[in-house]
């Protein structure tokens, strides 16, 4: 449990604390509701799993646990470059679908 | 949730039952255990109380930051924040209602078994059921309703021995729910204090503060006040007002390691030392867990300010 959960609590965490320079960073209404709708996201996965028994050594938890960390660290490098807006938002992106694949296995 | 302050009378009536597990020539041993259980107990009640405010105040900073920089938090994902809420104060209440318990007990003298005794234990299964909302602990809370359930039926059909053992497994029933239920009570207080400290950064970079508290180490001992920050003032401080949120956070996030340390470690002790005095053992231990002080100066500290820095509580001797 305590893996699976740290790692989507740090999606949202992580997006929180960028969420202010990521908003001012977007361009369009379009990009602004993007990200407001990932952090709806983020936030409600994060609540999900708290309810959920995710246990760490099931092979399938393990896995996607393992990914969503690696997908964690790539928002937050795409963050610190802050090059492509597009780019940080799929990252968060897949960040938030392996969360919501975490959460479907308990 | 008031934790239920009724120690006193728990000392006196707790010990008939723990009498009756262990037998009159260990009396000394039953009436201690029978505080440091009580001590326990409410302990635990403070300590969900104190998470449930932890919980209360997330709540109230991301309204904070819906408001402040349009991060959503929609109906939804607010309800299950109050949804956790209420599974702690189920849980403060369970523990509360232990403490009861444990004092009603001592009501049982001889053949007679007030009928209120076995209610409450009933009344405790049926709480145990409506934890049922967080999965991770689920088979700790089948046992603990096991233990409920034994120890009602032992109550009424005047079964000493047998509700010894079931008050036994119960007290161990919940130190292993609390120790299941960690991770989700530690991440709730991480994500408390990072929301926190990322809304406070956000609001010194936005000039929202009054940085000039940081004068006050320079001026107090010249009793002087600073005066209200002028905007450079201000921003020359950040960096120092950004360093105490980043310090503060620390120290809150350390506060709590050691309260839910100090009270795995009390319910721990609190199994062994019950169980001890049920199998007719002697139980050398004159006073509650020490490690008690620091879950009720951590959590009285939280619950009387909202703030979730604790000071240092003072020792009690473990003898």
């Amino acid at each position: 449990m305590a893996n699976a959960l740290t790692d989507v609590q740090n999606t949202f965490l992580s997006l929180d604390n960028q969420y202010n320079m990521l908003r001012a960073a977007c361009k369009t209404d379009q990009d602004r509701a993007n990200l407001a709708a990932k952090y709806t996201d983020a936030q409600k996965n994060y609540q999900t799993t708290l309810n959920k028994t995710l246990e760490d050594d099931d092979v399938q938890v393990a896995a996607l646990s393992k990914a969503l960390k690696a997908a964690n660290s790539v928002v937050d490098q795409a963050t610190k470059e802050m090059g492509d807006m597009s780019k940080v938002l799929d990252g968060i992106t897949t960040a938030i679908d392996l969360g919501s694949k975490l959460i479907a296995c308990a | 949730m008031r934790c239920k302050r009724r120690l006193r009378i728990g000392v006196t009536l707790f010990a008939g039952p723990l009498l009756l597990m262990a037998g009159c020539k260990t009396s000394a041993d039953a009436a201690a255990a029978a505080t440091q259980m009580a001590t326990t107990a409410k302990s635990l009640c403070d300590y969900y109380t104190a998470l449930k405010t932890i919980l209360d105040n997330t709540d109230q900073l991301y309204l904070l930051n819906a408001q402040l920089y349009a991060k959503p938090y929609p109906a939804e994902n607010r309800r299950q924040v109050k949804d956790t809420e209420a599974e702690l104060e189920k849980r403060a209440e369970l523990a509360s209602d232990f403490s009861t318990l444990s004092a009603e007990f001592g009501k049982l003298t001889g053949s007679t078994a007030p009928a209120d005794v076995a209610t409450s234990a009933s009344k405790l299964e049926g709480e145990v059921d409506t934890l049922a909302s967080i999965k991770a602990s689920s088979v700790e809370q089948a046992a603990l309703k096991t233990a409920f359930q034994l120890l009602t039926t032992a109550i009424k059909e005047h079964k000493e021995r047998e509700a010894a053992k079931a008050m036994d497994d119960a007290t161990r029933g919940l130190s292993d729910l609390f120790a299941k239920e960690t991770d989700v009570w530690n991440s709730t207080e991480v994500v408390y204090s990072s929301i926190g400290s990322t809304l406070a950064g956000n609001l010194v970079d936005g000039n929202a503060t009054d940085n000039s508290a940081l004068l006050k180490v320079a001026l107090d001992p010249f009793g002087l006040s600073p005066v209200t920050a002028s905007a450079d003032l201000n921003a020359q401080l950040a960096p120092l007002a950004k360093q105490q949120i980043a310090t503060k956070k620390a120290d809150m996030d350390s506060a709590y390691e050691k309260a839910t340390d100090a009270m795995t470690k009390s319910l721990q002790e609190m199994s062994q030392r019950i169980h001890t005095v049920a199998e007719d053992k002697p139980m050398a231990y004159r006073s509650a867990p020490l490690s008690v002080s620091t879950v009720e100066a951590w959590a009285s500290q939280i619950m009387s300010t909202g703030s979730t820095t604790s000071a240092t509580p003072a020792s009690k001797p473990a003898k």
